[in-house]
């Protein structure tokens, strides 16, 4: 298991520097600098966060999907902006607002993500569907307090630095983004929760028959991928200076690719964070050379559904035959 | 080892159908960013992207938008323009206060930014509009006043009262029936939430309502569809004056068969062409003054106003009315 693990890992290592390769040989110099690392950094982490929101509810097992992030994400958002001007006024206290409107978004992103692990961990409904009922519940709710218009949230400095202003060479959506994952590798790889949630996957019936508790286990997990969406919503905010119920509608499918290429198995039981952060750069780096290339957009979803295909497919053909010998 | 073969394969494929549609680009190029491509309305202003760098070859223009109409991606696409350091973008945003941010930073970075109905944008220095609000609004009733004699009930719709060019159209045409005392105003402004049976419900019930009304003005570009077929299912497509925003090929049915009497709007392509003129003009350091012609019908004589942040809004009166004999002529 170890050195397969390794393998995926030097895979994407290999993808993103083939991809840094081929950016420098057709776009040169434009491309590797620092003003477009830090632009492609500050753009990574929104779908970043999303796909470890993913990432968690596939690992967990059973067909685990998390649909519901980025209209989550845009919820906890338009939360936010409605609530924390009634509590704080962002004029004259821009730092309590900037530190609130992260609080409320958080809590948003908490209760969002409880209903989901309620309905996947207790009422026992299949993710895939039951997602896909909050995607629209949410979306619902944002739209009935917008009215289906942005929200503008205007020039608050601290947040409009933290979303647009790079500290010392570092945009720090992206630092925030490396800290949340760092985080989530550390209570995956050592605490408890980290290896009950592994082995739930890998499989439940046994997981259930050796004491784990399975509903605690997918509640917490969904409502951790609540709590990823939200931090991207704050980050969204932050660099948008709006909030708006169809934000990044597009990013739903993006992310689950993101999580696929990162060999995070669909079955469940295996993911590594690592892997995952390391798949969102790849993508948001392509994505880039797609644009600095002027490569029609079309061509850039035809080449997303044709990467999503060749892994899914790669991951069947390796692992299948491996198994079996080993069994 | 066989994912990293079939991953280079991949990949040198991707790069061999790159590498001739890549160019290299410099401080005189303007690109062009929509809403969403592949839509007829972007489609044709793309012509005028195309047909501005055919006439002026020391710039090059090209358009780009994203696949789905999604404000995150057109805001990646800015980004990437910036990281590139284009001359100038020229951008028909999607949300426009989500891209305020995205928009500051590019000029920042020395980039000049043209925008295009977006007459609430903070960061950018020209903001076309290709009319006026409340002219066209009276344009349409002026039209309306002609189709009814002047005289009779007439209504106005709009997509909803959240929107706000919508609303100014209606209160525009409401402002210039004061010119006809004959003519009166029922139940304005019904919300129509784009959505072409709704509005098809709504003048249902208002010919219900109002048996003898003899004239509609519609908001959103698809209402004069629903009011159109209720208009032709009540047997009033003679009787009645139909005039209001719309598109040629979604409305050609029930222009020819009398439902609708007018529609108008403002061509793309031409949208397209001036944004670019706009974009060449702050480039070369030109200074866009009130009362301009920049030399394309509709724009001949622009009003400049002083817009919400730093820049310029620059109004046209560019409107195109189309009937059933020419509606053929725009393909979309």
């Amino acid at each position: 298991m170890n050195r397969q693990l390794d393998g995926q890992l030097g895979f994407l290592v290999g993808v993103n520097v083939l991809i840094l390769a081929a950016a420098l040989v057709f776009v040169g110099g434009s491309f590797v600098n620092l003003f477009n690392f830090q632009s492609m950094g500050a753009q990574v982490p929104e779908l970043g966060l999303l796909s470890l929101g993913v990432m968690l509810a596939m690992i967990s097992g059973n067909g685990g999907i998390d649909l519901s992030g980025i209209a989550l994400a845009n919820l906890s958002g338009v939360m936010a902006v409605l609530l924390v001007p009634l509590m704080v006024s962002p004029d004259a206290a821009p730092v309590a607002y900037t530190l609130s409107f992260a609080f409320v978004a958080l809590v948003a992103g908490c209760l969002g993500g409880a209903l989901n692990g309620l309905l996947i961990g207790y009422a026992g409904l299949t993710p895939i569907i039951a997602t896909l009922g909050t995607q629209l519940l949410f979306t619902g709710i944002a739209v009935g307090l917008t009215g289906g218009s942005a929200e503008t949230l205007g020039y608050i400095v601290p947040m409009d630095d933290f979303g647009n202003m790079p500290f010392w060479g570092v945009p720090l959506p992206f630092a925030l983004f490396i800290a949340v994952a760092s985080l989530l590798a550390v209570i995956l790889r050592f605490a408890g929760f980290g290896k009950r949630l592994f082995l739930l996957g890998s499989n439940p019936t046994a997981a259930f028959f050796a004491g784990i508790p399975v509903r605690r286990m997918l509640f917490t997990t969904y409502m951790l991928a609540g709590v990823l969406a939200s931090v991207a919503g704050f980050i969204i905010a932050a660099r948008t200076s709006s909030v708006k119920w169809d934000y990044g509608t597009s990013y739903v499918l993006v992310a689950i690719l993101v999580v696929v290429m990162a060999g995070v198995r669909p079955a469940g039981g295996y993911g590594r964070v690592i892997c995952v952060v390391l798949s969102a750069i790849a993508l948001q780096m392509l994505s880039s050379l797609f644009n600095f290339m002027s490569i029609s957009n079309f061509f850039r979803d035809c080449a997303w559904g044709l990467l999503l295909l060749l892994f899914l497919a790669s991951a069947r053909i390796d692992l299948t035959p491996y198994r079996r010998v080993r069994s | 080892m066989r994912k990293l073969a079939t991953l280079l394969g991949s990949a040198a494929m991707c790069a061999l159908l790159a590498t001739p549609l890549f160019a290299q680009e410099g401080n005189n190029s303007i690109v062009t960013v929509v809403k969403v491509t592949g839509e007829n309305w972007f489609t044709r202003m793309e012509e005028g992207v195309k047909a501005f760098g055919e006439d002026h070859k020391d710039v090059t223009t090209r358009q780009v938008g994203p696949a789905k109409a999604d404000a995150a991606q057109q805001a990646a696409i800015v980004q990437d323009l910036i990281a590139q350091g284009v001359g100038a973008i020229a951008i028909v945003p999607m949300d426009p206060s989500s891209l305020e941010g995205v928009l500051r930073r590019a000029q920042g970075r020395g980039i000049k930014v043209i925008t295009h109905e977006a007459d609430s944008l903070q960061n950018t220095l020209v903001d076309l509009e290709a009319f006026d609000n409340t002219a066209f609004g009276a344009h349409f009733n002026e039209q309306l006043a002609t189709c009814m004699d002047g005289k009779g009930k007439w209504t106005s719709f709009v997509g909803s009262l959240g929107s706000l060019t919508h609303v100014q159209w209606a209160d525009g045409g409401a402002e210039n029936a004061k010119k006809h005392p004959e003519m009166e105003l029922v139940s304005p402004k019904n919300e129509s939430f784009n959505d072409a049976n709704r509005a098809y419900t709504l003048a249902k019930e208002i010919l219900r309502a109002h048996p003898d009304i003899k004239g509609f003005q519609g908001g959103s570009a698809i209402d004069v569809i629903g009011i159109g077929r209720a208009v032709e299912e009540a047997g009033l497509a003679d009787k009645t004056c139909v005039i209001g925003l719309g598109l040629p090929k979604d409305t050609g049915p029930y222009l020819e068969s009398g439902a609708v009497d007018s529609i108008s709007f403002w061509d793309p392509k031409d949208a397209g062409y001036v944004m670019n003129i706009l974009a060449d003009k702050v480039l070369k350091g030109e200074e866009i003054t009130d009362g301009m012609d920049l030399g394309v019908s509709g724009y001949n004589k622009v009003a400049v106003t002083k817009g919400p942040g730093e820049g310029v809004i620059v109004r046209g009166q560019a409107w195109v009315d189309v009937t059933k004999d020419n509606y053929k002529d725009y393909p979309f």
